[in-house]
């Protein structure tokens, strides 16, 4: 007994209790937030989990969290100074800590406590780190202290001038997080000096804080290195311990949860309509870097500044969300693109409107029942969607097309129909929209159709995901015309007028459909593409998901974008959304047109079809259209 | 005996009784509230208003007058599509204005 105790004490001065104090606050707390997220995971997720842990997505995840919450690598890819320094602090740090533990295992003897690895220059021996493989780990550690430290700097760097480092604006601290902050800048250099001088006392020769240790020890005298040694090492620990008694409760918190995230998403488990557990990992997994505040519009373009997803995360975390915030948003998943850790703060954001704002749906709606004023008939549906309602050039170019193309199309709201449900459910009423989305599958069921296009990417995006239509293929009108171009079925006149595109947020990133639309309009003239394409378009400030933007803050976004068009030299922007439409149209002198307009003014009366023929040449629309 | 029609019973607002409370908190949270014409643009348009008796226009102004009856089951008719909010010759957020008088109504 009495040898084990002097075994510890042999490594013990009273500097390491706060360390080890620190130490144990931060794994109690981690381990019992994750355990108690764990057991209150539905039963569907939980088996997920259990089905997962033998197959290839746990090495998957191995993989992933070495790539992603050691190296960074999608943080290189927003900016390589920026991904280096988050690099130089995550894989330079755990290097600390693992190449530490072999050189404290390797050097001192006995029973070696946590605090004497961490604190190992202390503990040596004098004289110690003799030999090939001792002076070979002691100069390693300072090579990767000194790659950390670079890293620190550039943290402070980053404070000044975060332009620098591709970021126009960075977030704004809690106290919390400023605290974890200011300890976390100062950790290394405290290292350094306490190492250095502890180095200099004990003749440990390295070529930083061996030379450091003997300039100081041979300026300063051996009396003064050692007081100023206790200072270091105290000043160290106590930073330590500063650090990680804040980390669970800062954003310092998602350096841990990172990994179970990413275990997590591999095993399946997604974020739903309905909060659950699973999004506290996505919620505390936010680093709070900032990335998102940047592609941003409501901020870049509106100075809307408290609304981006960091703040919306931090946030709710600390359950001070407020309406306000959570509803200020496109959803246009421009930040989502960009978040280095994949959060889905689309869904996030969704199911805290949820939360917030579903209201009982009982007995709402009662009046759709039998509204159904459809006409024509066929095995295509066409939903035109409440917006395209409002841009009837659209509808009759569709027409146009349709004919052209020989197509017997049944027109599901042509003359009124019941709305998607999405706008309902973008603002969290769940239940209200669960009503319109039962309805209008039941109608395109009744009607028996096997593809149903539409004109709105708002009505794809949740036909597609939500409406679970079986036997029914949904596309998007641009698909539909692209491939009724391929199948040469629609034969259009290539006129080399010069177009320019823009993406819509539910088409392009919201579904993933960039290419059909530039197939269609390279068919007909030439593209002219604008600067920020493809899953970096800009949003048109009109997203039915934003439901508190002011009229004056939407058009603000939409001439910011609009401006963008008039630097690709077309003389037409075309769009494949009314929403989109309507909103670049108020601001450009341009001319703004559906996709499906462009085609129809282009139609060449050469199609297989007879009927098709004929109806065109009948069609009054052409006229409209020419 | 039913002829198919009935006469209007008499409305009138009694200002002494009535209460504007919730009225003045709209028009606190979205002031724009105040800039309607009352064109009748968004009901023109209403995609709800074109299945069945629903008219966002009356039930916004019976709001501001403080006639609360029936109007959190009238507004819960709404579909939140957002026509109403392009059409708007004043630029209002008449979905925002949509979601709020139903926020304000549902304890009233």
């Amino acid at each position: 007994m009495e040898n084990i105790s002097t075994e510890i004490l042999r490594y013990y001065d009273h500097f390491v209790v706060p360390f080890t104090v620190g130490v144990i606050v931060l794994f109690t707390v981690v381990i019992y937030k994750y355990v108690r997220w764990f057991v209150k995971l539905p039963r569907t997720d939980k088996s997920l989990v259990w089905h997962g842990l033998f197959t290839r997505s746990t090495f998957d995840a191995c993989v992933e969290v070495v790539s992603e919450s050691l190296l960074h690598r999608k943080i290189f890819r927003v900016n390589p100074i920026l991904g280096y320094m988050h690099m130089s602090l995550a894989f330079g740090w755990f290097l600390l800590i693992a190449v530490g533990w072999l050189e404290a295992s390797m050097q001192l003897s006995g029973i070696v406590p946590l605090h004497a690895h961490v604190f190992y220059k202390f503990f040596a021996e004098p004289g110690a780190n003799h030999g090939v493989s001792g002076e070979i780990l002691t100069n390693v550690m300072d090579l990767l202290l000194l790659f950390v430290l670079s890293g620190v700097a550039l943290a402070w760097f980053k404070r000044m001038r975060s332009r620098a480092m591709g970021m126009k604006r960075a977030t704004k601290h809690t106290t919390g997080d400023r605290i974890a902050l200011f300890a976390l800048w100062f950790i290394f250099p405290a290292r350094l000096l306490a190492e250095s001088a502890s180095s200099g006392l004990k003749g440990i020769d390295s070529f930083l804080t061996g030379n450091i240790g003997h300039w100081m020890v041979s300026t300063f005298g051996v009396q003064n290195i050692e007081l100023f040694s206790s200072v270091m090492w105290w000043a160290y620990s106590i930073l330590l311990a500063v650090f990680f008694v804040s980390m669970p409760f800062s954003r310092y918190m998602h350096i841990f949860t990172e990994i179970p995230l990413i275990f997590l998403r591999k095993y399946r488990l997604r974020s739903t309509e309905k909060q659950k557990s699973y999004d506290h990992f996505q919620v505390q997994a936010c680093s709070r870097c900032g990335i998102c505040i940047d592609p941003c519009q409501l901020q870049a373009d509106a100075g809307i500044m408290n609304v981006q997803s960091v703040y919306f995360l931090r946030d709710r975390r600390y359950h001070k969300l407020t309406g306000a915030v959570a509803e200020n948003c496109f959803m246009c998943g421009r930040c989502e693109a960009k978040c280095p850790v994949g959060i889905e703060l689309n869904t996030l954001r969704l199911n805290s409107r949820a939360k917030l704002f579903d209201l009982p749906a009982e007995g709402r709606y009662s009046f759709v029942k039998g509204t159904d004023t459809s006409s024509g008939s066929g095995k295509v549906g066409f939903f035109a969607g409440c917006m395209t309602l409002l841009n009837p050039k659209t509808l009759r170019s569709m027409e146009a097309i349709f004919d052209a193309a020989g197509e017997e199309v049944w027109w599901a709201d042509r003359n009124g129909g019941v709305c998607c449900g999405r706008p309902l459910k973008l603002a969290g009423e769940i239940g209200a929209a669960a009503k319109m989305m039962e309805y209008n599958k039941s109608l395109f069921e009744k009607h028996g159709i096997t593809t149903l296009v539409t004109s709105c990417p708002i009505c794809l995006r949740v036909f597609r995901e939500e409406y679970n239509l079986q036997g029914i293929e949904v596309i998007h009108h641009t698909q539909y015309i692209q491939r009724l171009i391929a199948q040469g079925r629609l034969s259009v006149e290539y006129s080399g007028e010069v177009f320019t595109y823009h993406d819509p947020c539910e088409l392009g990133r919201g579904s993933g459909i960039y290419d059909e639309p530039r197939a269609v309009i390279t068919s007909i003239g030439k593209l002219s593409e604008v600067s920020q394409s493809r899953e970096n378009a800009f949003c048109c400030g009109s997203g039915l998901a934003n439901i508190t933007i002011s009229d004056k803050g939407q058009n603000k976004i939409s001439a910011a974008l609009a401006e963008k068009f008039a630097e690709t030299g077309a003389k037409t922007i075309v769009t494949a959304c009314p929403l989109c439409k309507k909103a670049i149209a108020r601001n450009t002198s341009l001319k703004v047109a559906d996709i499906s307009e462009i085609v129809a003014g282009r139609l060449t009366v050469t199609t297989n079809s007879h009927l098709a023929k004929s109806r065109i040449e009948e069609s009054p629309l052409l006229h409209v259209m020419q | 005996m039913d002829f198919g029609f009935s006469i209007s019973r008499p409305r009138a607002i009694d200002l002494d009784k009535n209460d504007l409370s919730i009225s003045r908190n709209a028009l606190k949270k979205m002031p724009e509230f105040q800039a309607c014409i009352g064109c009748g643009g968004c009901t023109a348009t209403c995609t709800a208003g074109n299945l069945t008796q629903f008219n966002f226009r009356k039930v916004h102004t019976l709001v501001r007058r403080g006639d609360y009856q029936n109007a959190y089951d009238e507004m819960n008719k709404c579909m939140l599509c957002g026509k109403c909010r392009l059409v708007c010759p004043r630029g209002i957020n008449t979905r925002g204005v949509a979601m709020m008088i139903k926020r304000l109504l549902s304890e009233y």
